[in-house]
């Protein structure tokens, strides 16, 4: 699985990162960066733990390929 | 899915005084009887009552639409066409990039220093008092002061305004004594803003750039000063509560206050908890754009739904223990800034507000101890007028 992020909707408040900060983080313009390409199926537990945080909704989980 | 027959509804008052000055065990028993509670008291009006089906809600605003549908009587529905708050895509979503262009955590960082120093001023000056009170000399002056220059309001406007605000948010309620109250003050705070011209916001402001884009946005002036008066009221009393209501908490829970002055890492994850344990906004409502069932009761369309954050902050089914206050607990999925696209615009503001507050907090002072607070009422908003403090530094 892989982290897609809805650019337009993504504001920057980095709550995600918050609960993945090994899965993403946002760089010194505050714009989120995913540092992990292929997840894990724990990482992609994660995740979704971020995703459902997120407060716009900006991000959600693809198959990878 | 089965429909029950009867759907669970209720007589009790949500916003009378006796529910307002303690809504949690109402919240409770609403919660036990459904997601979805039908109550008597309104017109077609449905509380919903537990986590997961508010934050769906929220999320989901062709169902739930929030075109004049935020408020539960027509006078702030009408008022509310057209406002950030108010509206529905696409409009709603033209309104907020204005706004973000200005309160994204990515714009707004620059002001952390500032907010910081203003802080630390404000809690050293009552720390030499040793006695005060946390609501007019603490929780209102630093939303007040960073409010006002962000805006870069002119100062005359300044001792009205809490006043301003709290009726903004009390107007939100059904149609009782204190929302007749509200209705006769607001026309004060449009007039002042209605004189407003750009000239009069200080350059370089996030008041004077919402004149500044108007013309290639389309706004006329009535527009402009609409968006302003929700800059200006919007970050007032919800950020003002949850400063009060942050510092009761840690007076009565002188625990909590140790492992935070112990840890001060732990200061966003006690700022969290302070908004989910006293939801600042108990209350906003949406309009159901078709039939929908809710936990197995069928909502009719056109029917308003009432979002109670303050109860599902409270849901044991989403928070274990949830009348507990942890500053561990870091639930930074609460409902405190709403959920989807009308989630709080100004929580990366408040955010920097709350930290800096507690902080300057935790690094002088020991311990509070606190006399009789006096609950403020107001029809969605959940906070405090007064609060005694001593402080042990
Ligand atoms: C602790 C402080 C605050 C709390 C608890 C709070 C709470 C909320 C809530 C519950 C909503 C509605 C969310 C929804 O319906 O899903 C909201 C919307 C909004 N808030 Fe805040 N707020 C706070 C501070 C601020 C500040 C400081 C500002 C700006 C100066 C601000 C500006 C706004 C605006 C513009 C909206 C409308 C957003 C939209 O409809 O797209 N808020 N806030
Ligand atoms: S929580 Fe959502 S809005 Fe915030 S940085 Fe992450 S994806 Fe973007």
């Amino acid at each position: 699985m892989k982290i897609s992020v809805d650019r337009d909707r993504c504001e920057g408040y980095g709550v995600c990162a918050e609960v993945a900060p090994d899965l993403l983080h946002l760089d010194d313009d505050g714009e989120l960066v995913v540092d992990v390409e292929d997840l894990t199926p724990e990482q992609t537990e994660t995740a979704a733990s971020a995703a459902r945080v997120c407060p716009v909704a900006a991000l959600s989980l693809r198959d990878a390929g | 899915m089965t429909i029950a027959s009867a759907p669970p509804h209720s007589d009790v008052d949500l916003f009378s005084d006796e529910v307002l000055l303690d809504p949690y065990p109402v919240y409770a028993r609403l919660r036990e009887m459904g997601a979805a509670v039908r109550l008597d008291a309104l017109d077609r009006v449905w509380a919903l009552t537990r986590y997961d089906h508010i934050r769906a809600a929220d999320g989901d605003w062709q169902t739930f639409s929030s075109d004049a549908s935020v408020g539960l009587n027509e006078v702030i529905n009408a008022r509310l066409v057209g406002s950030i708050l108010g509206s529905d895509p696409p409009w709603h979503d033209k309104l907020r990039a204005v706004l973000m262009a200005q309160l994204s955590p990515r714009s707004i960082r620059r002001i952390t220093d500032y907010v910081e120093e203003a802080a630390d001023r404000l809690v050293d000056s009552l720390v030499e008092r040793g006695r005060f009170d946390a609501v007019p000399d603490l929780a209102t002056v630093l939303p007040l002061t960073v409010v006002f220059d962000l805006i870069g309001l002119p100062e005359s406007g300044r001792g009205n305004m809490i006043r301003w605000a709290d009726a903004m948010f009390t107007i939100f309620g059904p149609l009782n004594d204190r929302t007749r109250a509200g209705v006769q003050i607001i026309p004060e705070m449009y007039e002042w803003l209605g004189t407003l011209q750009a000239e009069d916001l200080r350059p370089g402001s996030m008041g004077r750039s919402i004149f500044d884009v108007a013309g290639e946005q389309g706004f006329d002036h009535h527009q402009c000063v609409k968006l302003l008066a929700t800059y200006v009221t919007a970050g007032m009393d919800t950020t003002i509560n949850a400063i009060s209501n942050a510092v009761a908490l840690f007076a009565e829970h002188p625990d909590q206050w140790d492992a935070v002055r112990a840890d001060p890492g732990l200061i966003p994850s006690a700022f969290n908890e302070v908004l989910r344990y006293e939801s600042p906004v108990l209350a906003f409502a949406r309009r159901v754009t078709r039939d929908v069932v809710i936990d197995g009761v069928e909502v009719p369309g056109g029917d308003q739904v009432v979002l109670l954050f303050g109860s599902g902050n409270r849901d044991e089914r989403h928070y274990p223990d949830p009348d507990r206050f942890d500053v561990r607990r870091n639930p930074v999925d609460h409902l405190s800034f709403g959920y989807g696209i009308h989630t709080c615009a100004g929580q990366a503001l408040a955010r920097i507000e709350g930290h800096a507050i507690l902080r300057a907090l935790s690094e002088r002072i020991r311990r509070f101890h606190t006399g009789e607070p006096k609950r403020h009422l107001n029809n969605v908003v959940r906070g405090l007028e007064s609060l005694p403090v001593e402080i042990e530094t």
